[in-house]
Order: C-alpha cells, then sequence, then structure tokens
C-alpha cells in the first residue's frame, strides 16, 4: 500500500509540481441492520476500497475521490486533481496555505475486548431484536419501534509529500432506536442512540434492556405531558442538551473555517463571551469515546483543545489552512466521512466543565421554569441564533419538578445565552451523536446540569 | 467526465450477478448497479479556491432465501472472484436473518414510462472552465449587488447518474440522468451586525442555470436581512418560501404519506383517505415523470416504472406512497416510490416529485393581501419537529415582517409553533413562482393563523 500511495504523491509534487499532495486510502467493511417492529428488514454488509486525492496548486485546493486502491487509477485521478485545481486557481485572489506540522510515521492497530467483526450477524441479530422487545414490551401504547445498526471496521493510510505515513485502524460501533406511542389521538417520539470507538463491549453497558427502557418510557410518559407554555422562563438543562446546545450553539460557531465565514466568533478571540463558570472543551484523546481518534485525516495528532476557559474564548477547532490564516496550530479537527469526502474541520468529544452545584441547588430557586433532560435535534446559524428541540422535558414549579412538558424548543442567541449561565453543576455525561456539515462524522458532546437564568421556550400550538 | 461503465456494461454485470446469486441458491435476487461522476468547483469565502471530482460506483444486491432478506454491496466491481465472494456473503446473512412472514416476492417486470428533460450530453462534456466560469459569473453578481453581502460558500456542480437494475422475476432496465446546480451562501455586515446565513441556488437537469440570478439574489436577500428586530408573539398570515417548506414538511407531511409510516401507525393520515386533510387550495401529486424534475427517473430503485399519484386533491386524501412491499402488504401494487441512496442501501419508500399544484397569483399578489404577516425564506430547527403529531416549534431565520401588503423589516429570534397538518388546512393561497428543491416542488405559499413567537 506505502509504495502505491508513494507514486501518486510523487506524481503530482515531482512531475505536476503541486505545492503538496496527500493521498488517503481506505478498506472498509461494515455490518447493517434494521428492524421495524422486531422485522429484520434485511440483514446488510458493505465492503468499500477507496482513495480520496488531495492537492494544492497554485494555491487553490484539487481532489478526486476514487472507489479503488489500483496504482494506475491513483496516478491518473491525482493529475486529473491537479489540472482541476490548476482551472480553479485561474480566479484566486488569495492563495492557501498550510501551517508547518510534524510529518508523523505510525501505525495505530486497536484491541476491542469484543471485535465487532468477530461476532455473527446471529448475535448482532439477537441483540437488537432483544432491544426491539423491550420496547415494544414496555407497554401496549407504544406503537412503533424502528432499530438500526451500524459497526464499522477497517483501516485508513495516510501519505503525504512532507513525509508523513500513517496507517491506522477505525473501529465504530453504532445503534440508534426509535420509539412512537400513540393514546387518544396524541402521538410522542422518543430516540436513543449509542456510539462507541471501544468496540462491541458497549452493549455490555448500555444493555438491550436499559436503553430500550430508557426510549420506551420517555414515549409513554410524554403521552400525558402538558403542552408547553412560549416564552421566557428559566431553565435547568440536563447534561444530554447541555452537550447539544454546547455542540451546535456554540461548537460550530468555533469551527475556524465558519468563523472565518464570519461567525459572530470573528472577533471575539480573547474576550469574555460567558459568565465566568462556563468553560468548554473539544477532546478527540477520550478512550472508546464516539468521536475520539489518533489522527486526524491530515496526518495531525489530536488533542484536548480548549475553547472557553471560564468565559473568555481561548481558542478555535483549526485543520492546516485555518491554522495558517489565524497564526495558530493545527487542533487535529480535520475529518472526513470516508474517502468520498474531503477532511473539514469537525468537532470530536466536545463538552462543559463541571463545577460544583447539585442537581437539587440549580432547581431550587426556579418558581416557575423548565427543565430539559434531552433533546430532539439542534441547528444553529453563523449569526448565533440557534434552536434545539427537545424531546423529554419537565415543569419546574416551585423549586421542584412537575408534570411532564411536551415538544419544547429553546432558541435564542448563543452568546446572549452564555451570558446567562448561573450555576453549573457537579454530574458529568458524554453522549454519542452524529452530526451533519455535508458529510457525516461521528461525535461526543455533554457536560453537567446547567441553570440559565432565562432562555425563549417555545412550546407547541 | 469520462464515463466509465457503459450501459451494456452496467446492464450484463446486474443480469450475471442476479444469475450467479440463484445459481448459488437464492429463492430471488436482485442487482443495482450504480455509477455517479461530479464535477465541482468550490467558492469558500468569496473566492473560488477548490475543486473536486468524485467518482463513486459499485454494486448492490438483495437475495431472499426462505423470506429472509440479506443485502450486501461492493463498490469493486472488477474481477469475478470479488463479486461471486459478496454474492455468497449476502447468502450467508440472508440465511443467518429472521424470516419476515410479510415478504411476498420482488416485483415483475412492468413496462417503463418514458421521461423527458433529464438527460442533457452538454453537462457529460462540461469542461472544468465552463464550471469555473459559472461560479464566477455567480460571485461577481453577488458581489455588484451590494458591497455589505460576503459569499461564505457555494458552487458550481455538475453530475452524470447512471443506474441498472435486474431481478430473478424478469426485470431489467437502464437509465442515467444528468444534474448542473448552483448555489451561494451569502451573509450580509454592517457595523456589529452579522445576518442569517441567506442561501440561493438553481439545480436543473438540463444545462440552463442562471448563475447571475443566483448570484444577485443570494446577495440581496443578506442585505435586506440587515437591521433585523424582534417581533411580537400573536397569530398571523405566514409566506412560506419553497425552502423553508421543505424543511418543514420533509420530517411530517411526507413522512405521513408513506405507506410504511402508515401502516406501522406512526401517521396521522392512517385510516383517512377520501377525508378533507388540507384547504381545497391544496392539491398535491407525487410525480415521478414530472419533466426535467430532479427526480424524474424511468423506473424507481426496484425497477418499478415511476408514476405520478394523486396524494391530495383539493384537500382531499387520495393515496399513499408505495415500494414493492408495502403494496404486496395490502394487496395493492407499488407506486414506483422506492428510492436508494445509491448502491449502499435497500430501497425504501420515498417521495419522488412532491408537487403543488401552483396558483394563479404572483408572488407580489399574495404578499399584496397580506395586512399582518411573515416572509419565511429558511427554517431552523425543522428535523426536531415531532414526525408523528407534525407539531413543529422552530426558529424562522431568515424572516420579513409583511404590514399592510409590504415587505416592512426583516426579523429576528422569531419562532414558529403549530402543528403542520393544521397549517395544512389554513393555506389560503398559493402563488404561482414554482421552483423544484429536493424532492419538493411548489411555489410561495400563504397560511393563515400562524402562531409567530416573539420576544
Amino acid at each position: 500500500m506505502k509504495d502505491i500511495l508513494a507514486k501518486a504523491v510523487k506524481t503530482a509534487a515531482q512531475e505536476f509540481g503541486a505545492e503538496y499532495a496527500e493521498v488517503r486510502a481506505q478498506r472498509l467493511f461494515k455490518t447493517m441492520l434494521t428492524l421495524k417492529d422486531g422485522r429484520v428488514e434485511a440483514a446488510k454488509q458493505g465492503i468499500e476500497n477507496g482513495a480520496a486525492l488531495r492537492v494544492l496548486v497554485n494555491g487553490a485546493w484539487g481532489f478526486a475521490s476514487v472507489g479503488t486502491l489500483d496504482a494506475g487509477a491513483l496516478t491518473k485521478y491525482i493529475l486529473d486533481a491537479c489540472k482541476m485545481a490548476e482551472a480553479a486557481s485561474s480566479k484566486l485572489k488569495t492563495p492557501i496555505k498550510l501551517v508547518e506540522t510534524t510529518a508523523v510515521e505510525d501505525k495505530v492497530f486497536l484491541k476491542p475486548k469484543k471485535d465487532p467483526s468477530k461476532i455473527s450477524i446471529e448475535d448482532k441479530i439477537n441483540t437488537t431484536s432483544a432491544l426491539n422487545d423491550t420496547v415494544l414490551g414496555y407497554d401496549e401504547r407504544v406503537k412503533s419501534c424502528t432499530i438500526d445498526y451500524l459497526d464499522l471496521a477497517g483501516t485508513n493510510y495516510f501519505m503525504n509529500n512532507e513525509g508523513a505515513y500513517i496507517e491506522q485502524e477505525k473501529l465504530y460501533v453504532w445503534s440508534r432506536v426509535t420509539a412512537t406511542a400513540k393514546e387518544a389521538g396524541v402521538f410522542t417520539f422518543s430516540r436513543e442512540e449509542v456510539g462507541s470507538t471501544a468496540g462491541y463491549e458497549v452493549f455490555d453497558v448500555e444493555t438491550p434492556e436499559i436503553v430500550g427502557e430508557r426510549t420506551a418510557k420517555r414515549a409513554v410518559e410524554q403521552l400525558k405531558a402538558k403542552p408547553t407554555k412560549g416564552g421566557v422562563f428559566p431553565v435547568v438543562i440536563g447534561p444530554n442538551v447541555v452537550g447539544v446546545f454546547v455542540h451546535e450553539a456554540f461548537g460550530h460557531l468555533a469551527e475556524a473555517d465558519l468563523t472565518l465565514s464570519g461567525s459572530v466568533l470573528a472577533d471575539k478571540l480573547g474576550k469574555t463571551i460567558a459568565s465566568d463558570i462556563v468553560t468548554f472543551y473539544d477532546d478527540g484523546t477520550i478512550e472508546g469515546a464516539f468521536g475520539s481518534f489518533r489522527y486526524d485525516d491530515e496526518g495531525v495528532t489530536t488533542q484536548k483543545t480548549v475553547l472557553v476557559k471560564d468565559g473568555v474564548v481561548v481558542g478555535l477547532m483549526h485543520n492546516r489552512e485555518t491554522a495558517q490564516k489565524f497564526n495558530a496550530k493545527p487542533t487535529g479537527n480535520a475529518r472526513a466521512e470516508d474517502f468520498r469526502f474531503e477532511p473539514i474541520i469537525r468537532m470530536r468529544n466536545t463538552f462543559m466543565e463541571p463545577k460544583d452545584h447539585s442537581f437539587e441547588e440549580l432547581v431550587e430557586d426556579v418558581k416557575f421554569g423548565y427543565y430539559l433532560k434531552s433533546f430532539r435535534g439542534g441547528q444553529a446559524n453563523l449569526d448565533g441564533t440557534f434552536q434545539v428541540g427537545i424531546q423529554e422535558a419537565y415543569e419546574i414549579v416551585k423549586g421542584e419538578l412537575g408534570a411532564p412538558a411536551r415538544d419544547v424548543s429553546i432558541s435564542g442567541n448563543t452568546l446572549e445565552t452564555l451570558l446567562k449561565v448561573d450555576a453549573v453543576g457537579k454530574d458529568f455525561e458524554l453522549w454519542p451523536g452524529r452530526c451533519g456539515k455535508g458529510q457525516t462524522a461521528f461525535i461526543c458532546d455533554g457536560g453537567p446540569h446547567i441553570k440559565v437564568r432565562e432562555v425563549l421556550v417555545g412550546g407547541g400550538a | 467526465m469520462v464515463v466509465a461503465l457503459k450501459q451494456e456494461e452496467t446492464q450484463s454485470l446486474a443480469e450475471n450477478t442476479v444469475n450467479l446469486a440463484m445459481k448459488k441458491g437464492a429463492d430471488e435476487a436482485e442487482v443495482f448497479v450504480y455509477q455517479g461522476i461530479t464535477s465541482e468547483i468550490v467558492i469558500k469565502r468569496g473566492q473560488i479556491s477548490r475543486s473536486a471530482r468524485i467518482i463513486d460506483q459499485g454494486l448492490g444486491i438483495r437475495a431472499i432465501v426462505n423470506k429472509a432478506v440479506g443485502f450486501s454491496y461492493t463498490n469493486t466491481l472488477r474481477g469475478k472472484t470479488a463479486i461471486k465472494e459478496v454474492v455468497l456473503k449476502t447468502l450467508t446473512f440472508a440465511r443467518a436473518s429472521k424470516p419476515d412472514e410479510e415478504w411476498r416476492d420482488l416485483p415483475t417486470k412492468k413496462p417503463f414510462a418514458s421521461v423527458e428533460g433529464t438527460y442533457d450530453k452538454d453537462i457529460v462534456e462540461l469542461p472544468s472552465e465552463d464550471l469555473v466560469k459559472t461560479a464566477s459569473m455567480m460571485l461577481d453578481a453577488a458581489e455588484k449587488t451590494d458591497k455589505r453581502a460576503f459569499p461564505i460558500e457555494g458552487g458550481a456542480g455538475a453530475s452524470y447518474l447512471s443506474m441498472a437494475i435486474a431481478n430473478s422475476n424478469g426485470v431489467e432496465g437502464f437509465d442515467h440522468g444528468t444534474i448542473v446546480e448552483c448555489s451561494l451562501a451569502t451573509i450580509a455586515r454592517e457595523g456589529g451586525e452579522v445576518t442569517p446565513v441567506c442561501f440561493e441556488f438553481n439545480a436543473e437537469r438540463s444545462y440552463n442555470i442562471d448563475p447571475e440570478w443566483v448570484g444577485r439574489e443570494a446577495a440581496r436577500l443578506a442585505v435586506s436581512a440587515l437591521k433585523a428586530k424582534k417581533t411580537e408573539t400573536k397569530n398571523t398570515s405566514v409566506i412560506f418560501t419553497p425552502v423553508a417548506l421543505q424543511q418543514l414538511l420533509y420530517f411530517t407531511l411526507i413522512n405521513a404519506v408513506k405507506a410504511d409510516h402508515v401502516q406501522r401507525g406512526q401517521s396521522a393520515f392512517k385510516g383517512r383517505i377520501g377525508e378533507k386533510v388540507a384547504s381545497e387550495n391544496v392539491t398535491i401529486c407525487d410525480d415521478g415523470l414530472l419533466k426535467g424534475g430532479l427526480r424524474t427517473w424511468r423506473f424507481d430503485g426496484e425497477g418499478v416504472p415511476q408514476q405520478k399519484t394523486p396524494v391530495i386533491e383539493r384537500g382531499i386524501l387520495r393515496n399513499f406512497i408505495y415500494d414493492n412491499y408495502t403494496a404486496k402488504r395490502e394487496g395493492k401494487n407499488s407506486t414506483g416510490n422506492a428510492s436508494r441512496a445509491g448502491y449502499v442501501s435497500t430501497p425504501k419508500v420515498e417521495a419522488t416529485n412532491f408537487r403543488f399544484t401552483p396558483g394563479r397569483k404572483t408572488p407580489e399578489e399574495l404578499l399584496g393581501e397580506v395586512k399582518e404577516g411573515l416572509l419565511v425564506y429558511y427554517l431552523q430547527g425543522a428535523h426536531s419537529s415531532n414526525p408523528a403529531s407534525g407539531d413543529f416549534s422552530v426558529v424562522a431565520t431568515p424572516a420579513w415582517k409583511i404590514k399592510n401588503g409590504e415587505i416592512a423589516y426583516a426579523t429576528k429570534g422569531t419562532m414558529l409553533a403549530g402543528n403542520v397538518f393544521s397549517v395544512l388546512k389554513n393555506v389560503s393561497a398559493l402563488a404561482n413562482n414554482e421552483r423544484k428543491i429536493g424532492q419538493l416542488v411548489s411555489p410561495w405559499i400563504r397560511v393563515e393563523d400562524v402562531k409567530v413567537v416573539g420576544r
């Protein structure tokens, strides 16, 4: 493999004269299952071999993706990428440069306790079927259950013309379960995800029974939930929702490509944007977490990056291109879903640092507000507006948790909201998820419970 | 672009692989061969700085043994042993899987309809330099429109797609097509204010796009989103543009008419065929044969001819959309709505071109009749709607306040809350400015009595 990659890199750099050339080859094996109400829709598997070829010519990027590892094809298409880059460079005003980085040579092997590729498809069907049975057996009001399962194993081979060569094993295990419940014309919906880079042993902790009950219980409890009052209220936010807030509402703004595109953080480096109890990290080093890896897809070593320290923006997430622009160090955030995609700046495991409050202390002075426990989805815009939809919420009445509330969502301006964080809890949870930015990345996010003194809550009708 | 796999090659690959699977012991087999070639010129932060060529091809096999379904895909198509291995693995998976008593059989051969405006040789032969020119015209148009507008990303792209299908019931087919598109996402900056991202695009099956319009419009939208004000909470008229509608309907209305959602009790429309579910202004067809439609093909992901299916006629729910499996469960015919994500997935029920019959009013007339309301271009958080109930609570951004028939000012932090099925009942008018976005084909649509949550 090394020779094939070397030939392509050499063709681009020496024969064509590209300033930079890299090849990222992959061999991937996937196993997938979809169960609908216990019916195995299909037991699925896939084989993908391919290469991503990337070059810088006259300061413009050329990229080609091909579904082969054939040396001739790689050489041919890296030249194609060079020519396309040359065409694209004709209108270039500011040539792209890359920050210097250590050229790593390394091989990364994984040692899962339970390697999913050694577990039979029958076992995987049994695990997902047990999950289905827990969900549908929980209560007769649970009407449907859909389960998706994926495991991915493979190897990445990375080489560039600066001397880097990395072979890195890849392993992901993921599952998502959704349930719907219905009673008296009310529909509810509940979702849970499991994700790990450690191995199939994740199901020993997140067992089908635990995950199934969590999913089904929520769908059923939401049936009797009250409609939400719209308006501005104090809220206590649980780790699962804090995570998605840190990721969506803040994290994307701190991806340096989006910061450069004019996100509201553009002029905020070194400035206070949040209460002094707010500290955020993006960390690729947490063992087994869904967003962890050793080297990113530009060959840069991953790290724990501090984004906000005591309310002050101290760092952004970079690739080699943005690090050069900011005169910063690359942070190892360049990730590509697979060889079909260019690496772009993505989050890893993004979270808020815990402090000192207990849950009771967070809730006790709230006269009327909401406790937001689990999210349904979230989204943000460069101008700093965010929206997070909640799948599990409760009223807080006179300092105590009250009735469940249905279809709550919160929105507002990220920076205004961060300044209103009044207290940060001492607990901590990290939740797996997937993030879309034109391509999918596996991530985690999380944090402790927090209290925000006011946020716009949008209710149902 | 160099088309790697020719028609005859693709078709014989599909047919030979089906035969092999049958020989190795499948009760039924189906093979889908897909090829996609895309060339892109990409704009980042105000300049053309990237290019990409993505060549993706592969085949997916569905094999059925004792009513249990196995599926495999591979992107390694050369070499007989590679294909044979995949066939054997598919059968192993099918044998390991659980039988599905509801499984009937794969589709049988039916004549494909003819389609128009889906393939353009000019797109296949388009040189990269022409894509650079398209992107450049769009960028120049945006910059000339207003200095405060800043194009953050976008680009121009051309794609060639081909697909062949064969199954053990005698279905065989080949189709290919092209898409060309350009898009621009722009923000405007003034003083300390940054607008939300404003996005315009143009996607067509024939080489007939207007990059200058896209550039001008993206810049104009962004600048008009400056000086945004907060709004008050009250029920008003709302005009949704097609992008906002697509976001609102994708997880709600479109799911509600899919037969699998209905059969599994996840649809609010279950058992309501023939009932009034929308205002009589609303007529929707799922039109898999729409001329030049972005999702128009001769056949669907299972080799069933695509067709035009009335979904809602003057407010009355007429039909759901089916793939082979869901149709046979009800003793019906598939409506040609099995969709695949290339070669890597099994087919699933999906809309083709989900088309609202447009109205006669111009967008200006639609706006002119609104005393007080909101014009919504884009929604944030629509994917967090409750897909079963249709309840939504989303941020409208960018959105503009309408007063006395005119745009008064841009709004910020505005939420819309309600239920998508109530929205359908309150549609008061549709304009005549139809556009294609993903699977939705729709003009501006005006809805009365929507809850706008301000602060």
